[in-house]
């Protein structure tokens, strides 16, 4: 991992005078926070006032889903086909608070995160001691056994596969009215970069740090006297607490949620973004989602098949070197900035 | 012990080759572990490699044996540069890698062992094996995973030995086995340097000292001392280096 | 009359065990020997269940079709395996198995190119029943039985009475040392992973007249081929058919008792497997993570 962003990178290079940096590159190490924050998520808001605006709904609640697969990958090192257990808890939660007791859309939201939470904390305890072959297809069974649960089982209060509609139940709400497109998007926006922002400070932590250390060698962990079970077990909770987020606000986005949201064709998706953004770098959720989306959206509508394009594309990726297209571009981007701050200061 | 018509292609001179290793580095990811290594194995020559744990010693053999590349450095046998070849391929040329660990297939009998044994290099007589190691002959039917550890190396060896091989690298051989044991590798060793260069990875030092024509010694990675000298092998010269 | 469905049942139950079989059999094999978690399995599955489908329109050879269905997949399996396999299989499993379902979904979006969205009707090889007990059984659903049972012994054959055979468990064990005695086994690597395409290819021949054709049909299996291999144990072949024929019997009777059931219960079932024991039921604690 060329990315200074990593704690164990980090480190390494405080530590090694040999690996000297030029001044340009340390002040781009002070600017990045801001830089991080302002430029890509600054550019995808102005977007909102030039792209279709569900678009860059779609690509903003697609990253939010991404970054808790990105850290499960990235930083905890498990590959996860369950992810839309969790998105549809988080949905689920939200839809039934919203359907069948209130019409507060924060509400909603809380209900959803309460939701993934319980059921991330359940399912956790078991799953993060398997082994991590295991565990990718154990989150998978997880994934279809929510679907049926919901779309068969609970029938009768979720409605099967007719969905539940709320739309019209969320009542309008002060300062950000979710029921306004462009404030919900306002909404979501602020989520993203509240929450890129947390996940940047969990990596300078010492939990984030002993996160990527069990990734590595999860006996030299429980050595130096860390319990890597509550690790791996919080940053498990953590991410798909993330992935349920999404799922709610999904369903505010729609007022409208339905199984297919837990259908495990659709489970390797988070995956495959996060890979194709670029795993462990803190980009690549946004960058995976927008040339996801955009790339369905813009394949279906040209050849209607995105299927053949994305796996072309996945396979590429991962035969050129696994590092997706922020990995990629990164070092790109970073001589490029970093002439220009050298430049601009002489 | 008699001698044994099957004593290699060296003995004419012909094709006398060494086995050469020159400036090799090896990492593991971030890891570097060895740092530029050197050493020379003569044709007809038992060379051991002696050091601490983790000084790099398996990490050698497992580089000469093609299961890591070296990040720099070469790895010459005759006139062929062995980097980057797959450990199949340099196992067919005649360089044998014996694991440490007395790893056999447990789920296999000694005789599917040596069946593989033959498949893999083409030669199907076994007599060399049983030369050495006769109680193999009573052992054939017997799985992998019920053989004592004496048993298992006896076999290991026994394996590398089909196919007329020209260099046996062979990481510690002896390490928990008993006296008697011992005692049948010295003899097998002192054998086996007629038809074969050997390489052994060893942290009993007495043995060493009996069977070894040069002695390396590895310190963090780095090769502390050569010791050539029958007289400083005998007296435990490079215990200093450890 | 209540005797006769659960007689059919347990028919039905023995044929989609036997596919779940034919299935989980190859991803189970090129876990054990390559390490990796080949879901492009599910592709040749499909594939194979469209080129029988095509062939049998075409030429009304029902078993020739099922054949030419089996080989068209062990094709396209061994263009995969030396186009992408071959290059990655020292990486670890994430990513081969990342990789694996570029290919699955790629190969399903050229299938949907090919064939197009809409699902077909494949053509029953044999349309007679047989009755057991007094219940009409369709002799189709035996002889998908009889094939599985076949293969399962040709299997087992192979792996141990044949040279090769006892090269694969070997490298299953420990594949360093198989190498380090100068086995090709890059070799053994393209042999079962071709082996296992075709197997595939098997499964959706024999599949596609009891279902019908469509381009998701592989995405469709993912759940159940993926329980099958965890409650078996990955790796191990008579944990494979075991765990094949239970899942395929709970799917069937547990839909007889109550229809959700069917798709949910063996999947609770895992659950239990794995909280009682975490490597499936025949599967090898050895393994490295």
């Amino acid at each position: 991992m060329s990315n200074t962003c990593d704690p164990a990178m980090r480190d390494l290079e405080a530590n090694v005078p040999s690996l000297k940096r030029t001044l340009a590159e340390r002040m781009l190490g002070t600017l990045k926070w801001w830089v991080g924050i302002l430029v890509p998520f600054g550019v995808l808001g102005l977007a909102g006032w030039i792209l279709p605006l569900p678009f860059v709904m779609e690509v903003l609640i697609f990253s939010i889903y991404t970054m808790a697969c990105n850290f499960l990958l990235g930083r905890l090192g498990f590959i996860s086909f369950g992810q839309p257990a969790y998105l549809a808890a988080g949905a689920y939660g939200t839809a039934f608070y919203l359907y069948y007791f209130g019409t507060d859309p924060y509400m909603g939201i809380v209900a959803g995160v309460l939701a993934g939470f319980v059921v991330s904390a359940l399912a956790g305890a078991v799953f993060v001691r398997l082994r991590s072959d295991y565990f990718a297809l154990v989150n998978l069974a997880l994934t279809v056994i929510v679907f049926y649960m919901l779309q068969k089982v609970l029938a009768p209060i979720t409605h099967g596969d007719n969905g539940l509609w709320f739309l019209d139940r969320m009542r309008n709400t002060p300062v950000l009215d979710i029921t306004n497109p462009r404030q919900l998007a306002l909404l979501i926006w602020l989520v993203a970069v509240a929450l890129w922002a947390f996940y940047k400070y969990i990596d300078g932590t010492i939990f984030g740090a002993c996160c990527l250390a069990t990734k590595t060698n999860e006996d030299k962990v429980k050595f130096l006297g860390y319990n890597d079970f509550a690790i791996r077990w919080t940053g498990f909770v953590l991410a798909n607490t993330t992935a349920a987020l999404a799922g709610s606000l999904y369903g505010i986005y729609f007022g409208f949620v339905s199984p297919e949201m837990a259908s495990a064709a659709r489970a390797a998706d988070p995956v495959v973004v996060t890979i194709l953004g670029g795993t462990g770098t803190l980009y690549g959720p946004l960058v995976g989602a927008l040339a996801y989306v955009g790339m369905k959206d813009l394949v279906s509508r040209l050849v209607g098949n995105w299927e053949f394009f994305v796996g072309l594309l996945l396979v590429t990726v991962m035969l050129a070197g696994e590092k997706g297209i922020w990995g990629t571009l990164q070092p790109i981007a970073q001589r490029w900035v970093g002439r220009w701050v050298s430049e601009s200061r002489e | 012990m008699r001698d044994v018509p099957w004593s290699g292609t060296g003995s004419d001179g012909a094709d006398t080759k060494a086995l050469v290793v020159e400036g090799l580095d090896v990492s593991y990811g971030d890891a570097k572990v060895l740092f530029g290594v050197s050493l020379r194995v003569e044709e007809g020559q038992l060379v051991a490699c002696v050091g601490r744990n983790g000084a790099g010693k398996t990490t050698l053999l497992r580089t000469i044996a093609g299961f890591l590349r070296p990040s720099a450095g070469r790895i010459r046998y005759g006139d062929v540069d062995l980097v980057g070849w797959k450990p199949y391929e340099i196992a067919r040329l005649g360089i044998r890698y014996v694991q440490q660990d007395k790893r056999v297939f447990s789920d296999l009998t000694v005789r599917e062992n040596l069946e593989l044994a033959s498949y893999a290099t083409g030669d199907r007589n076994w007599d060399i094996v049983f030369h050495y190691f006769p109680k193999l002959k009573e052992l054939l039917d017997r799985k992998g995973g019920y053989l004592s550890g004496g048993e298992r190396q006896m076999l290991m060896i026994g394996r590398a030995l089909l196919g007329n091989p020209k260099v046996l690298l062979i990481d510690e051989p002896t390490e928990g086995l008993a006296p008697s044991i011992v005692e049948l590798l010295r003899d097998v060793f002192r054998e086996l340097k007629k038809s074969s260069s050997v390489v052994i990875v060893e942290q009993n030092l007495p043995l060493v000292a009996d069977v070894a024509d040069k002695v390396y010694a590895v310190k963090e990675g780095r090769i502390a001392a050569e010791i050539s000298d029958a007289q400083a092998i005998k007296g435990h010269a490079y215990e200093q280096y450890l | 009359m209540e005797g006769n469905i659960w007689i059919s049942g347990v028919i039905y139950g023995l044929s989609m065990g036997s596919i779940f079989f034919l299935l989980a059999v190859g991803l189970s094999l090129c876990f054990g020997l390559m390490r990796i978690i080949s879901l492009d399995q599910l592709l040749y599955y499909s594939l194979g269940a469209y080129i029988a489908y095509t062939v049998e329109t075409a030429i009304h050879q029902p078993w020739l079709s099922v054949l030419s269905g089996a080989l068209a997949a062990g094709i396209a399996s061994l263009v995969v395996e030396r186009w992408v396999f071959y290059r990655i299989y020292a990486r670890e499993l994430t990513f081969t198995m990342i990789t694996s379902f570029g290919i699955l979904i790629g190969g399903v979006g050229a299938i949907k190119y090919v064939w197009g969205l809409i699902p077909r009707p494949a053509s029953i090889p044999v349309d007679i029943q047989v009755s057991i007990l007094g219940t009409p059984v369709p002799v189709y659903r035996l002889i998908i039985v009889a094939i599985a049972a076949g293969v399962y012994v040709a299997i087992q054959i192979v792996l141990n009475r044949t040279v090769i055979g006892k090269a694969i468990r070997a490298a299953v064990e420990d594949v360093d040392q198989v190498e380090g005695l100068g086995v090709d086994v890059y070799r053994l690597f393209t042999l079962t992973f071709v082996g296992a395409g075709m197997l595939s290819g098997l499964a959706g021949a024999l599949h596609a007249p009891l279902v019908m054709v469509d381009p998701q049909m592989g995405l469709e299996v993912v759940p159940f081929v993926f329980m099958v291999v965890i409650i078996g144990g990955l790796g191990s072949i008579k944990g494979t058919l075991v765990s094949a024929f239970l899942v395929g019997q709970v799917v069937s009777l547990g839909s007889l008792i109550y229809a959700p059931l069917a798709q949910m219960a063996p999947f609770v079932a895992m659950l239990m497997v794995l909280l009682v024991k975490p490597t499936g039921l025949y599967g090898s604690p050895l393994l490295r993570r």
